[in-house]
């Protein structure tokens, strides 16, 4: 049961603009872990990119889920999580995060702002206090304010994408892929290994 | 690009001898990792050695592992000598890239016979495959051999020893050195399993090496069992869907069932014969059934358990009442497991089958001892060592003489006198109460009640339908 990362981002017109991240790579093989990271920031940045304001999705990736809660006021985030971590402690999760971050966090700075310069130094105790759901005690707010069925479901990555849309493509022209995980990521796609593609 | 086979060779003699000297250097080495990296650099060493991280960058793989494997070949078909050095160096790095290949681990086997290598290395070489291999079957196996070995020399010290003039106080102490040596591994083994368990789910190999571990390495040891139930709590409330997990944990317990009903039903002082596990009692399992079918390692005499073992130890009824407890709070908490409602299957049937066992034929209050009767014995015997289990069990007696299903009487019971046993319930508060048909009943039906994941609901109901067609006869 576990949290990988977690992720604020502004959904603009065109693409996501990443704010403030943390990660928690601990159970990722020592050396895997730098491009691990690059495929969470970019996995984080696709999903909001193709959801719509006002929505929240759980996206199935692999052995990953990945939950999202985009605003109506373009802020957003996201959460990678396994597929043991309850869905509702991780909306629980989101809503707080986005809450506090507006609070402390003007809006002016959302459209163009990115983690060096956002001052907001809470994300890290929240990933590393939520890894534990019960301890977040997270279970009793949740049961009045979710309304599960209006989460969206998707199967896979693909299912966000456009028609014609390929993830390999969007892999080699991210900006968030260095060229060893691009790399990484070609080899791994070829070979239809159990390499994680995140 | 055309390697030629000398550049390979360079490649190969350079790989060897920096994953070697990366040993040398940092002998603290706890992880081995691929590093993604597929451009050729043939001048660069593909050894990386960061914290205590052993990393191999990845586009040497395909040059360098069928070099290595052909040249243990060679040797193996006495086509190509090598020295026992460079065995040691070849197999190492050969299982740092691939611990499945067979013949390297039976080349170490040899080597750790003739001495020129220690069992601690290859424990140690084989703890970090698995930081990679976290499955690797035939790295677990050859670990089993090794422990094998290690049980071998603890069990029976060098003759020599018995010719000394204090030979009996030399005697003692090198039973304790040793013994404190066995701890000391098995706690490793417990660590190595949980941490490969930690990098694959439900890793069946993992899991199963830990059973054979506890029924080599501590058989029939109460404490050492019941403390892995406790210690194990935690981490399969954070693996909920981990099988194999909760597989372990039904292992314990029935090991832990055997171990205190032979203990009731033999329950005074001059049963305690210091003798093997599988002598001492016909409950055991077959001392040579393995989980993975391999043979039986020689064991050394587990100590009987102590009065203060048992003592230390909650009664069979408040175990599986805490079973049952921490199988409802995951449920509750962790809706739509399939795992966590198997286990709860597989608990409850055998507390079932155990409480049924222990009160079939039992007599009204007579005394004769029957082999499987906890309570045989219990009438004639002063209660020393087993204080709540024993109340509790007197009391499962009285009720289990009501039918089946009607289990909601045993925790009336409780409160009923009976002048026999004023002394006993005297004793301390009744215990916990044990599962019982109805209270899983009751559980179901607040399952259904407050629960919105639909696969929630279908386990609810098939758990409902198994206690009804399996439970409830």
């Amino acid at each position: 049961m576990k949290l990988y990362s977690l992720s604020v981002l502004h959904k603009g017109a065109t693409k996501s603009n990443l704010l403030k991240s943390a990660y928690d790579l601990s159970s990722f093989s020592f050396f895997q872990r730098s491009s691990v990271q690059e495929f969470m920031t970019f996995t984080s940045a696709l999903i909001v990119e193709r959801s719509a304001h006002g929505s929240r999705a759980s996206v199935k990736e692999q052995e990953y889920l990945c939950h999202v809660y985009v605003r109506n006021d373009s802020l957003s985030a996201v959460v990678i999580a396994d597929s043991e971590y309850p869905q509702r402690v991780a909306f629980t999760l989101l809503d707080k995060v986005l809450e506090e971050f507006s609070r402390q966090v003007e809006s002016i700075d959302w459209p163009s702002g990115n983690p060096d310069t956002i001052n907001y130094k809470a994300l890290d105790i929240h990933l590393a206090k939520y890894q534990n759901p019960r301890e977040a005690d997270a279970m009793t707010k949740v049961q009045a304010e979710l309304d599960e069925t209006k989460i969206i479901l998707h199967n896979t990555m693909e299912s966000l994408l456009d028609r014609g849309e390929k993830l390999d493509d969007l892999v080699q022209k991210s900006e968030h892929l260095g060229n060893q995980s691009k790399a990484f990521y070609k080899t791994a796609r070829k070979q239809n290994s159990c390499c994680e593609v995140m | 690009m055309a390697e030629t086979e000398n550049e390979v060779e360079v490649l190969v003699q350079r790989v060897v001898k920096d994953i070697n000297n990366a040993f040398k250097r940092n002998p603290n080495i706890d992880e081995i990792g691929l590093i993604p990296c597929p451009e050729v650099r043939y001048n660069r060493s593909p050894i990386v050695l960061v914290e205590n991280k052993l990393g191999v960058e990845s586009w040497c793989v395909k040059y360098l592992l069928p070099y290595v494997h052909n040249k243990l070949l060679l040797y193996r078909q006495r086509k190509q000598w090598l020295d026992r050095e460079a065995l040691v160096d070849i197999t190492c790095t050969l299982l740092l890239l691939n611990p499945d290949f067979t013949t390297a681990w039976n080349v170490r086997k040899e080597l750790l016979q003739c001495g020129a290598l220690s069992p601690e290395r290859d424990l140690y070489l084989g703890k970090l495959a698995l930081t990679k291999f976290p499955k690797s079957p035939e790295t677990w196996i050859h670990r089993r051999w090794i422990l094998q070995q290690v049980l071998r020399e603890c069990s029976s010290p060098g003759p020599d020893r018995k010719e000394q003039g204090d030979g009996d106080r030399r005697d003692a102490a090198e039973k304790t050195r040793l013994s404190e040596h066995l701890h000391r591994v098995l706690h490793e083994e417990m660590k190595v399993c949980a941490d490969a368990a930690g990098r694959y789910p439900s890793n069946y190999n993992a899991w199963s090496h830990r059973v054979w571990v506890l029924q080599n390495m501590a058989p029939g040891n109460l404490k050492v069992l019941h403390d892995e139930l406790s210690s194990m709590r935690q981490w399969v409330s954070m693996h909920v869907s981990d099988h194999s997990g909760f597989h372990y944990r039904q292992f314990l317990l029935k090991a832990l069932v055997r171990e205190l009903s032979q203990s009731l039903s033999s329950s005074s002082p001059q049963h305690y014969h210091p003798q093997p596990s599988s002598s001492h009692s016909p409950h055991k399992a077959n001392p040579h059934h393995q989980a993975n079918g391999e043979p039986t390692a020689a064991a050394p005499c587990p100590s009987p358990p102590s009065p203060e073992d048992l003592a230390s130890v909650p009664a069979l009824p408040q175990l599986f009442h805490q079973e049952v407890e921490l199988c409802t709070d995951l449920i509750k908490s962790f809706p739509g497991h399939e795992t966590l409602w198997c286990h709860r299957r597989h608990v409850f049937y055998l507390w079932h089958h155990w409480r049924r066992d222990h009160h079939y034929g039992q007599g009204f209050g007579s005394e004769s001892p029957q082999p499987n009767h906890t309570d045989a014995g219990l009438s004639s015997h002063p209660h020393t060592a087993c204080p709540g289990g024993v109340g509790l069990d007197r009391v499962q007696r009285r009720n289990g003489q009501a039918q089946e299903g009607q289990d909601a009487m045993e925790v009336d019971g409780v409160g009923v006198p009976d002048p026999r046993d004023t002394k006993r319930l005297k004793r301390g508060p009744p215990g916990p109460c044990p599962p019982a048909l109805s209270s899983e009943h009751s559980f179901v039906a607040s399952v259904l009640d407050s629960c919105r994941s639909p696969e929630q609901g279908r386990f609810a109901l098939a758990y409902r339908k198994w206690l009804d067609s399996v439970i409830g006869q």
